[in-house]
């Protein structure tokens, strides 16, 4: 009994370790260049102020419900531009998808650590970090796409 | 109705995912490359798709031979796990001679210890296969096999390998492994009593199988240095501006 207790608790341990760890995974890939810039400017993204915010002024207490709206616009607006914008098959990958269940995950975790005053910058941080992976991806995407001078029906035709 | 679609639903899914990736192995030419993710595979499919297919139709799902066989056959499978694990630890510590050498002598013995303390429990157990004990031997023998993996994701960290494949790859076989060590474990603490928790195993089991090899196909569908996450093709892109 004693032995079955301790290999469940074990495990289910481990089996989240190891999804956070694969979702880590993938969030740790390079890119050619750092293509999030033009994505957070063309859309008024938030989440680098957010994250600038947490790594500069260490000591400021945390807006929690501001941060909390900002990462969730951010996240709604990231994941339809990934779904519509310059892809063809009009769906997230399965990275992707692994991607939009740990930042909701996390979304949740952030309202747990909340509520228990346990301090949200963790779960803030790796936020930022899946929506900084996503307009890397959306920015490496509509690089790809060489628009040159054609009109924007001439691209609807194509696709 | 809804039960029935789910569990035939998953299984199919890993069925065919394994076919999938058996396939994908052999055309990109992967295999000479992963031969040990290859062979397991490849006796994943023998199992599934030949053996039990077979033992399935002969002698029908409620007879006692197919129960042993399909027991039997899901330990050498956690065995070959094992192996396929001890083969990552070979990869990863391809250039660490001094870390392989103490590897080399350790990991057979545990293999080989492993091996016969399953040998010994299944063969006193083997008239009384029908009772929990088939669920605590599988979840030790899970377990044993999660413990080893994990040994192998803390010296990947250790080595700071390069190799993100192998990364993925043991992450995935993680995932496999400790969820269904948790669901024999949960059946286990409640003796095999609850028909509940034993409904439950047969999501959770085919569930973390079909995510493990979800993980793999990532793994060994994504080039070495860097994904290409654009979904569009050549044909798709337009001409850069004259």
């Amino acid at each position: 009994m004693f032995m079955a207790v301790f290999i469940l608790v074990f495990s289910t341990a481990l089996f989240l370790f190891y999804l956070q760890a694969t979702c880590q995974k993938i969030l740790r890939r390079r890119f050619d260049q750092e293509f999030f810039h033009s994505i957070v400017n063309a859309n008024r993204l938030e989440f680098p102020f957010v994250r600038r915010a947490l790594e500069e002024y260490n000591d400021v207490p945390v807006d929690y419900a501001r941060f909390r709206m900002q990462l969730k616009c951010d996240f709604l607006a990231l994941t339809y531009l990934l779904k519509n914008a310059a892809n063809a098959r009009q769906r997230l990958t399965r990275q992707e998808h692994l991607l939009v269940m740990y930042f909701r995950a996390l979304f949740v975790v952030l309202g747990a650590f909340h509520l228990l005053g346990w301090g949200e910058k963790t779960p803030i941080l790796k936020m930022t970090s899946i929506l900084e992976y996503f307009a890397n991806v959306l920015g490496e995407r509509v690089n790809t796409i060489r628009f040159g001078n054609i009109s924007a029906s001439d691209y609807l035709m194509s696709l | 109705m809804i039960t029935f679609l789910l569990t035939h639903g998953l299984q199919y899914a890993g069925y065919g995912l394994e076919a999938g990736l058996f396939a994908f192995l052999l055309w990109r030419g992967g295999w000479k490359r992963e031969l040990a993710l290859w062979l397991y595979v490849s006796s994943l499919l023998t199992v599934d798709f030949g053996l039990r297919w077979w033992v399935l139709s002969r002698y029908g799902e409620r007879s006692h031979i197919y129960y042993y066989f399909y027991y039997v056959s899901d330990a050498l499978l956690t065995l070959g796990a094992f192996g396929l694990v001890c083969s990552f630890f070979r990869r990863v510590l391809a250039k660490e001679e001094r870390l392989w050498a103490i590897c080399r002598l350790t990991l057979p013995l545990v293999f080989c210890l492993t091996l016969a303390l399953s040998s010994i429990a299944l063969f006193w157990h083997y008239k009384d296969l029908f009772t929990r004990f088939v669920f605590s031997f599988q979840q030790s023998l899970y377990f044993a096999c999660l413990v080893l993996n994990t040994l192998l994701y803390i010296v990947i960290q250790q080595v700071d390998s390069a190799d993100e494949e192998v990364g993925l790859l043991v992450c995935g076989l993680g995932i496999q492994l400790a969820g269904t060590a948790a669901g024999y474990a949960l059946i286990s603490m409640t003796r095999n009593t609850n028909l509940a928790i034993r409904q439950l195993l047969n999501y959770i089991s085919p569930l973390c199988f079909v995510g493990m090899l979800l993980i793999w196909f990532c793994a060994v569908a994504r080039p070495p240095r860097a994904a290409t996450s654009c979904a569009l093709d050549k044909k798709q892109r337009f001409p850069a501006p004259a």
